[in-house]
C-alpha cells in the first residue's frame, strides 16, 4: 500500500512539471497581458512600457519560465500584477472561503443525496421514485447560473431570508462568534443552490447502484437466511452501493478548493473560481499559472485519494 | 430486437435533426433582426412603441425631499462582477474599482470646477509664476490625517518621490511627472532628490515645471499626497501590498476606513476632523453588487445607490418608485476609425502610408455619411446615446463645438462622393470597386461584449453594403477586448487585415488631443498625421492658449480638421446614470461635485419600492 502511494506519486512529479509547462505557454500564448486592460488615455503609455519591462513581459517565454518556475520551487509564486500582492497571500485569502464553501455544498449535496437515493432505489418504479427522478432529470437539465440567480431572487430579496452577496457582513471583526455566524448564513444560499443541483448524480448513482445491487445472489441469500427487509437495506445493500460514491468523493475533495465560477459571480462571493476567472480575463499571468497549478495538482492528489478510499472500503481491491 | 434498435436510432437521428434545424432557424431569427435594425430609417414610425429618453431630461443633482435626519448610515453598492483589487492608495491603484473605494477616505489637494480647471477651493491653494513654469501649493492648516498629523508640503513631495523612484511598480509615472524639473534626472537614479521639487516650509510647496502649458491646469499637477510618516520605512517596491495600502489605509477625506473585507466591502466612519466640516452621516457601507442583481438590490433598498447603472437596464427600471435617476453626459465617445498607416517602432511615432486602402479621404467622408448614428442610439440605446459629432464630447462644454455639425446621414450623397471619386461597381456584382477597378473588400474590427455588439457591427455593415461598399468583420467575428487592441496595434504591431475599426475612449480632464491624435501617441490607432494636425495640437498647449478662448478657437479649429480629414468619425456619445434612493440628500454625480460629506438621509432605512 505504502509503496504503491510513493510510486504514485513519483509518477505525479512529472505530470506536474509538463502541467506547470502547458499551463505557462498557453496563458503566454492568450492575447493581451496584465497591462493591456489598461488602454486609457489617462495613462502613459510610456508608463505602461516601462512596468512590461521591468515584470520581463517583453522577454522570450523560456526566460520567463525559468524565473518563473525557479522562484515557484521556492515557494514564492511571485507578484500578482492587478492586486499588487503576493499571489500566495492572494490564493490563500481566496482558498479559505472557497474551502468553506465548498464543504458547505459538500455536506447538503451528501444530505439531500443519500436519503433520495435509497427511496429512489428500493422503491424503483413506483411513484416515489418517479418523483424523484423526475427532480435528477430537472437538475441535468436546469443551468447552475440561472438556477442560482432564481434562488437569490427568492431566497435573497422576494423572502430575504437570506443575504443577498458577499462572504460575511460588512464591518465584523473577525475571530467573533457574530462572525462566524455572519460567515456561515451567507454560505447557506450559495451552498444549496449549487447542492441542489450538482446533487442529482449522486442521486442517480445510488439509485441505479442499488437496484443493481437487490438483484445479486447474496441479497437473495440474505433474504433466504429471513434476515428483515431493512436489514437486508441498510446492512448489505447500502454498503455495497456506497462503493461508487467513496470514490467519488476523493474527486469531491478537490472541488472544495476548486470554487466555482457561476456561483461565486452571482453571489459575489470571492472565492478560487472568481479569482480564476478574473485573472484569465485581465491577463494577471502568475496568478492564472498559480491556480492552474493548484487545480492540477489537487486533482492529481484527489485521483490517488480517491483510490485509497477505494481499497479501504472493499477488501476485494487490492493495491499492489 | 434489430428491428427495435433501428427504430431508436432512427428517433435519435431525428433529435439531432430537430436541434440542427432549432439551430438553423435560430441563426435566421437573428438575420431578421439584423434586417429589421438596418430598415429602422425607413419605418421609423413603427417601431415609435420603443419609448425614447434624452439626456437634457436627467440633472446630475439630487433633488433634495424632507427633513435630514442626524447621523445615518449610507448603503453604497459598488457595481462589479469581479471583486475590486484592494490597492487603496490614489499612487498606486489601477482599477476604476479600487478609486470608487479610495474616494471616500481619501482626496485630491486640489478641487477643480466643471470645465476641469484647478479652482482656490480645495485642500490646498495655489499660486503661478509670471511665466506659469512655477507652482506655489499651500495646504490649508486644518487639513489633517486621520491619525491626526497634519498634511503636509512633506507629504505632497513624497507622493511625487515615490513615483518618480525607479522601483515603484504603479503606472501613474507619466507626462505630469516628466514634466517637473529634474525628475528624469531622479528616475533614472541620477539624483537623489528631485530638484525641481522644494518644500518651503511646512505647508507650503514649490514645484517647478519644464513646460508652462494649459494641461498643468487641467489636470497636469499630481494632487494627491501620501503620509509620509507612515510610508516613510516601507521600501517603495513593498508599498503596494503593505497593510497600510490594503487593510488600514488612511488619507484626510471626509469619512475613515473601518473595516476592509477584501474585494467585497469596505465600512467607513465619519472623520470629525474633516477639513471641510463634519461629515452629516455617521456611517457608509460599500460592498460590492453584482450587475445581474443590482436591480433587486436597488429595489428592495439593499443599497441607496451605487457607483454605476447598466444604461440597457433603465429603460425596464425607469419607473422605480423609490429612487431618482440622476443623469449627465459621460466623459466618452464611440468612434470609427480608419487605419492610414503604421506605427514605426523605431522612430516611436506614426508613418502614414497613402496607399492603405483607407487613405482616400473621400472614401472615409462618403462612410461616415452612409450610417445614421440617431437611429443607432434610438434602437439601441433608447436614445441615452446619440449621435456623435466631433472628437470633444460635450461632457467638456467648454471646448466642444455644438457648432459643428459634423456629418450628417445622407445615403444618397454618400453613393455621389462614391461616384465622383470612381469607386463604381464595374463588374456588376452590386458592390463597388476601387477606382483601380479592383475588388473593394473592406475590413472591419470590432469588440465583443454585451448584447448589442454583434446587431450593431451588422447594422454599419449593412448601412455601407447600401451605398455599395462590401465591409466585412475581419475573421467574420466579433473580436474579443485583448485581441482587438493588439491586433488594432496597441503595442505597435498594427495587424495589416484591419482596415476599419470601432473602439470607444474615455476622455481626460484635459481635452489635448496629444495623446489620442498626436504624431507620437501609440494610441492613435488610424496612424493619421498631419501638419496641420501637429500644429494645431502644439498651439492648443502653447503659452498663448493660457488664454482659453484662444484655446477655444484652436481646438475648434482642431474639430473642424478632424471632420474634414476623418482619420476616424465618432459615432454616439454617452449618458451616464445613476439611481439614488429617495432618503438620500445632498447627493451628485457631477465630476466636479466634492461634497460627501453634505450627504444626508431623511430615515433610518433606505425606502423600498412599492
Amino acid at each position: 500500500m505504502w509503496k504503491f502511494i510513493v510510486r504514485r506519486l513519483l509518477i505525479t512529479l512529472p505530470q506536474i512539471v509538463l502541467l506547470s509547462i502547458l499551463v505557462f505557454v498557453m496563458a503566454q500564448m492568450m492575447p493581451g497581458d496584465a497591462l493591456t486592460g489598461l488602454i486609457d488615455p489617462n495613462i502613459d503609455p510610456a508608463a505602461i512600457e516601462e512596468q512590461r519591462e521591468k515584470m520581463g513581459l517583453n522577454d522570450p517565454w523560456y526566460i520567463q519560465y525559468g524565473d518563473w518556475i525557479s522562484s515557484a520551487l521556492q515557494g514564492d509564486l511571485g507578484q500578482s500584477f492587478r492586486f499588487k500582492m503576493p499571489v500566495t497571500d492572494l490564493v490563500e485569502q481566496r482558498l479559505i472561503n472557497s474551502f468553506w464553501l465548498g464543504l458547505v455544498t459538500l455536506i447538503f449535496t451528501y444530505i439531500i443525496a443519500i436519503p433520495l437515493g435509497i427511496t429512489s432505489g428500493r422503491y424503483n418504479d413506483t411513484m416515489r421514485d418517479q418523483l424523484i427522478t423526475g427532480y435528477t432529470y430537472i437538475g441535468f437539465a436546469t443551468p447552475l447560473f440561472i438556477f442560482a440567480l432564481v434562488m437569490l431572487w427568492v431566497g435573497g430579496f422576494q423572502l430575504g431570508w437570506f443575504p443577498t452577496g458577499g462572504s460575511v457582513a460588512p464591518g465584523l471583526e473577525p475571530g467573533t462568534f457574530e462572525y462566524a455566524l455572519s460567515k456561515f448564513q451567507h454560505l447557506l444560499l450559495p451552498g444549496l443552490s449549487m447542492a441542489l443541483i450538482t446533487t442529482v448524480n449522486t442521486v442517480q448513482y445510488l439509485r441505479s447502484e442499488i437496484i443493481d445491487t437487490k438483484q445479486k445472489d447474496f441479497i437473495v441469500t440474505a433474504r433466504a437466511k429471513g434476515a428483515s427487509e431493512s436489514r437486508v437495506y441498510n446492512r448489505h445493500i447500502l454498503r455495497n452501493s456506497l462503493l461508487p460514491i467513496a470514490a467519488y468523493f476523493g474527486f469531491e475533495i478537490t472541488g472544495l478548493i476548486g470554487g466555482t465560477v457561476f456561483i461565486e459571480t452571482i453571489y459575489s462571493y470571492p472565492g478560487m473560481g472568481l479569482l480564476f476567472m478574473d485573472s484569465v480575463l485581465q491577463r494577471d499571468y502568475s496568478v492564472v499559472t498559480a491556480v492552474v497549478l493548484l487545480f492540477g495538482i489537487a486533482s492529481i492528489l484527489g485521483a490517488l485519494l480517491s483510490d485509497i478510499i477505494l481499497s479501504l472500503v472493499d477488501p476485494r481491491i487490492r493495491i499492489k | 430486437m434489430r428491428k427495435t434498435s433501428w427504430s431508436k436510432a432512427l428517433l435519435a437521428l431525428l433529435l439531432v435533426l430537430l436541434l440542427a434545424l432549432a439551430a438553423c432557424s435560430g441563426g435566421s431569427e437573428e438575420g431578421e433582426a439584423e434586417g429589421d435594425s438596418g430598415g429602422s430609417d425607413s419605418n421609423k414610425s413603427e417601431d415609435s412603441g420603443k419609448k425614447l429618453y434624452s439626456i437634457d431630461d436627467f440633472s446630475a443633482e439630487k433633488t433634495n425631499e424632507g427633513e435630514a435626519i442626524d447621523g445615518g448610515h449610507l448603503k453604497f453598492g459598488l457595481v462589479t462582477d469581479t471583486a475590486f483589487e484592494g490597492t487603496l492608495n490614489w499612487n498606486f491603484y489601477s482599477g476604476t474599482y479600487d478609486a470608487e473605494v479610495i474616494e471616500w477616505f481619501d482626496e485630491p489637494l486640489l478641487a477643480d470646477d466643471e470645465n476641469f480647471m484647478y479652482t482656490q477651493d480645495g485642500a490646498a491653494t495655489f499660486e503661478t509664476s509670471e511665466d506659469g513654469r512655477v507652482f506655489t501649493f499651500t495646504i490649508r492648516d486644518n487639513v489633517n490625517w486621520h491619525d491626526g498629523e497634519p498634511v503636509t508640503a512633506e507629504d505632497w513631495a513624497f507622493s511625487y518621490e515615490v513615483i518618480g523612484h525607479p522601483d515603484y511598480n504603479g503606472v501613474r509615472y507619466g507626462e505630469d511627472f516628466t514634466n517637473v524639473e529634474g525628475m528624469e534626472a531622479y528616475h533614472n537614479g541620477e539624483a537623489d532628490s528631485i530638484s525641481g521639487i522644494e518644500v518651503v516650509d511646512e505647508k507650503t510647496l514649490k514645484i517647478t515645471y519644464k513646460e508652462a502649458t494649459p494641461s498643468l491646469l487641467t489636470g497636469g499637477i499630481w494632487p494627491y499626497a501620501m503620509p509620509k510618516h507612515i510610508f516613510e520605512d516601507i521600501p517603495v517596491a513593498k508599498m503596494a501590498e503593505s497593510p497600510e495600502v490594503r487593510e488600514h489605509p488612511i488619507g484626510f477625506g471626509p469619512f475613515k476606513v473601518e473595516t476592509i473585507t477584501p474585494g467585497e466591502s469596505v465600512v467607513y466612519t465619519k472623520n470629525e476632523d474633516y477639513w471641510q466640516g463634519e461629515p452629516k452621516l455617521d456611517k457608509v457601507t460599500l460592498s460590492v453588487i453584482n450587475p445581474t442583481t443590482v436591480v433587486q438590490a436597488l429595489e428592495t433598498g439593499k443599497v441607496d445607490t451605487v457607483d454605476s447603472f447598466p444604461v440597457d437596464q433603465y429603460p425596464d427600471n425607469a419607473e422605480m418608485s423609490n429612487v431618482e435617476f440622476l443623469g449627465q453626459i459621460d466623459m466618452a465617445y464611440t468612434y470609427i476609425g480608419f487605419k492610414l498607416g503604421t506605427w514605426d517602432k523605431e522612430k516611436k511615432q506614426v508613418k502614414p502610408d497613402p496607399n492603405m486602402k483607407m487613405a482616400d479621404v473621400n472614401l472615409r467622408k462618403a462612410m461616415w455619411h452612409a450610417v445614421d448614428n440617431n437611429a443607432v442610439g434610438e434602437q439601441f440605446y433608447n436614445g441615452l446615446r446619440w449621435n456623435a459629432t466631433t472628437l470633444i464630447p460635450p461632457s467638456h462644454p467648454e471646448f466642444h463645438d455644438s457648432e459643428n455639425p459634423g456629418l450628417a446621414y445622407d445615403p444618397e450623397k454618400a453613393k455621389e462622393i462614391l461616384d465622383e471619386a470612381g469607386y463604381e461597381d464595374v463588374n456588376g456584382d452590386g458592390m463597388r470597386e476601387n477606382p483601380e477597378g479592383e475588388e473593394l473588400v473592406i475590413n472591419f474590427a470590432s469588440m465583443s461584449g454585451g448584447d448589442t455588439a454583434e446587431p450593431l457591427a451588422n447594422y454599419y455593415i449593412q448601412s455601407w453594403k447600401k451605398v455599395g461598399l462590401n465591409v466585412q468583420l475581419l475573421d467574420g467575428r466579433l473580436q474579443e477586448f485583448n485581441t482587438f487592441y493588439d491586433r488594432v496595434g496597441q503595442n505597435g504591431d498594427d495587424d495589416p487585415k484591419v482596415d476599419i475599426f470601432q473602439g470607444a475612449w474615455s476622455v481626460g480632464n484635459d481635452v489635448n488631443p496629444a495623446g489620442l491624435y498626436g504624431r507620437d501617441a501609440i494610441f492613435n490607432f488610424s496612424r493619421y498625421a498631419s501638419e496641420e494636425n501637429d500644429k494645431l495640437i502644439e498651439e492648443g498647449i502653447s503659452e498663448a492658449s493660457f488664454d482659453v478662448e484662444h484655446r477655444k478657437e484652436v481646438y475648434n479649429e482642431w474639430q473642424k480638421l478632424m471632420v474634414e480629414e476623418i482619420p476616424v468619425f465618432p459615432t454616439l456619445y454617452r449618458s451616464e446614470l445613476v439611481p439614488v434612493n429617495n432618503r438620500v440628500q445632498n447627493y451628485s454625480i457631477a465630476f466636479e461635485w466634492s461634497g460627501l460629506h453634505e450627504i444626508a438621509v431623511t430615515q433610518e432605512e433606505p425606502m423600498k419600492a412599492e
